[in-house]
């Protein structure tokens, strides 16, 4: 059997853990930027703020509501302890996300059943952690997915008869599955597929030429059959990027030129976590007028090296770059990853051990005093990204997640 | 010729933080009878809070003062006092500046469980600095803080200036 673990709106629980006199109140967690509400307590979310909602709209729905900066440090510090309490019970264990694990489920005492083994879970992590959360048991990740969310809050279930679960698929729509949403629910709704249930009846054949191979798996998966293992370690990285919001409207290309910067240094920590280097460098942007250019820069070797990717990040912004347009957005990836064996050398670079040596003094400072203690010069032109602590550690930063 | 208050920098009370609210459990009973709080009294998640508004009339903050948690006046709003600004809040870049050495301001704290600017009410973790004159009945008059906006406080409340707070940035 397997179970699925979410945490009841988590990044809320996480600041009533710190506040405590945030409970019972209706609390809206901000995103980056400080203008959508990213998560919800159940009293907001009561007064019809939903996840996205800009702050504006939120404030005129809930005027009694409170609203907090996000700080995902210390949800994560909160979701590694969640982790560790759920591993001391259940083994393998998939750190999906932030705030959803899932796990093989057993009796953790003997004589019990899933059910209370799942209330004792739930009930130890709220005694523990001080968080919320709610378990689902049953025999495929998907079932397990969509117990638990039916579960909410705070609940602990587990399904493992067949009637009981044929029951419960009949009073949920298909949409409840994750990954079927609207267009997908669109090429089911002529068949009569309309519930988790119709989808589970319905012919393997016909739903895999809907729906194609997901979409079949998902049906195998909700008939009982797991497709899908638990993976206690995710699989390495094919692509790494790093980027997001430019914090507003950005039309001068020094600005521009900051935040690519920023993102390579940014990404470059990633390189070395993963040990790996890129055979090439691109600079995705997303521009005000709703348009998106790419610009790739090939390397003549693998590399991890600042003064590489700085060469490779300035052709590749330069190939994205529209003039006198304005951008909103921007990544820097790094598309062709190299694993440590497997690097080969250019004939004509030779070794460069001083910029390694000031690249290993750059990450030294920056362990022991603080990210980004020590960055580019050009990163000053974003005084205010690097005047606030929040910018330095973002959701992207938790490592390990399988989601993602 | 500049006026007294632009000197200590009034702006508009919708682009500031015009409340703060404070748990009742952070007040002494005593002390929310002697100055007359019931009133102000709010229920918010089933918990008591003291709300203290610029519009409010007495226009009133609590602040930690001499040692102990006290409720002042809020600034010269009725602008009944003619030496002291007629506004709430003043910058942090006017005290450095000396602006305020003449009034022999003291600074203070202002204690608060929550802020509200322009509609939107933010947590807050220990409270907000203040500066505290005395008028010329000696009694104490406090202005709130202010510096300018972090990007993120300007994007969440709109306002072009943000009160100084204690131990934390938004």
């Amino acid at each position: 059997m397997v179970g699925h673990l979410d945490a009841d709106c988590f990044y809320v629980s996480a600041e009533r853990v710190r506040h405590p006199d945030l409970v019972g109140k209706a609390v809206g967690v901000l995103g980056n930027n400080g203008a959508c509400v990213i998560a919800k307590s159940y009293e907001m979310k009561a007064k019809g703020v939903k996840t996205g909602t800009p702050i504006w709209d939120a404030k005129v729905l809930c005027p009694d509501g409170v609203y907090v900066k996000r700080d995902f440090y210390w949800y994560e510090v909160l979701s590694r302890k969640m982790l560790d309490i759920v591993g001391s019970f259940f083994s393998p264990l998939e750190y999906y996300s932030i705030d959803e694990f899932f796990f093989r489920a057993i009796p953790i005492n003997h004589g019990q059943t899933l059910a209370q083994a799942a209330t004792a879970v739930r009930d130890h992590i709220r005694d523990v952690a001080g968080l919320p959360i709610t378990i689902g048991i049953a025999r495929t990740r998907t079932l397990a997915k969509l117990f638990s969310d039916t579960a909410k809050p705070f609940g602990a279930v587990a399904v493992t008869d067949r009637n009981h679960e044929r029951e419960l698929l009949a009073r949920l729509p298909v949409t409840e599955i994750s990954g079927i949403a609207g267009r997908r629910a669109a090429r089911l709704a002529p068949y009569g597929i309309r519930t988790c249930l119709d989808l589970a009846d319905a012919d393997g054949k016909l739903v895999r030429q809907l729906l194609t191979k997901t979409g079949y798996e998902l049906w195998l998966e909700l008939n009982g059959r797991p497709v899908t293992p638990i993976r206690p370690a995710r699989s390495p990285h094919k692509v790494l990027a790093r980027g997001g919001s430019l914090m507003g409207n950005v039309d001068d290309p020094k600005l521009l030129w900051a935040w690519c910067v920023r993102h390579v240094e940014r990404l470059i920590e990633e390189l070395h976590y993963h040990n790996v280097r890129t055979d090439s460098l691109s600079v995705a942007l997303a521009w005000k007028n709703g348009e998106s250019t790419g610009g790739l820069c090939r390397l003549p070797c693998p590399s991890d090296r600042f003064d590489e990717l700085l060469d490779a990040a300035r052709v590749a912004l330069r190939r994205a770059y529209l003039p006198d347009a304005t951008a909103t957005h921007m990544h820097v990836i790094a598309p062709e990853l190299r694993r440590a064996r497997g690097f080969q050398m250019s004939l004509f670079d030779p070794p460069n051990p001083k910029d390694k040596a000031v690249a290993a003094v750059k990450t030294a400072v920056n362990e022991k005093f603080g990210r980004f203690k020590i960055r580019s010069g050009t990163t000053l032109h974003l005084p205010a990204v690097y005047r606030d602590p929040a910018n330095d550690f973002d959701i992207c930063d938790v490592r390990g997640k399988v989601c993602f | 010729m500049i006026s007294i208050s632009a000197m200590y920098g009034e702006r508009y009370a919708s682009e500031m933080c015009t409340a703060v609210a404070l748990s009742v459990s952070e007040l002494p009973d005593s002390l929310i009878e002697e100055a007359g709080l019931e009133k102000r009294i709010h229920d918010r998640g089933g918990e008591k809070e003291v709300r203290f508004y610029w519009r409010a009339s007495p226009t009133v903050l609590p602040v930690w003062w001499n040692g102990r948690l006290q409720i002042v006046r809020w600034g010269n709003r009725d602008r009944s006092e003619r030496k002291i600004p007629a506004t709430g809040w003043t910058w942090h870049e006017s005290v450095k500046d000396g602006k305020w050495s003449a009034l022999e301001a003291e600074p203070v704290v202002i204690p608060a469980t929550y802020g509200f600017t322009d509609g939107v009410w933010y947590r807050v973790k220990q409270g907000m600095r203040g500066l505290i004159v005395l008028d010329r009945t000696e009694k104490p008059v406090v202005f709130m803080l202010c510096e300018p906006s972090t990007r993120y406080y300007r994007v969440m409340t709109r306002a072009e200036w943000m009160p100084v707070l204690v131990g934390e940035v938004i």
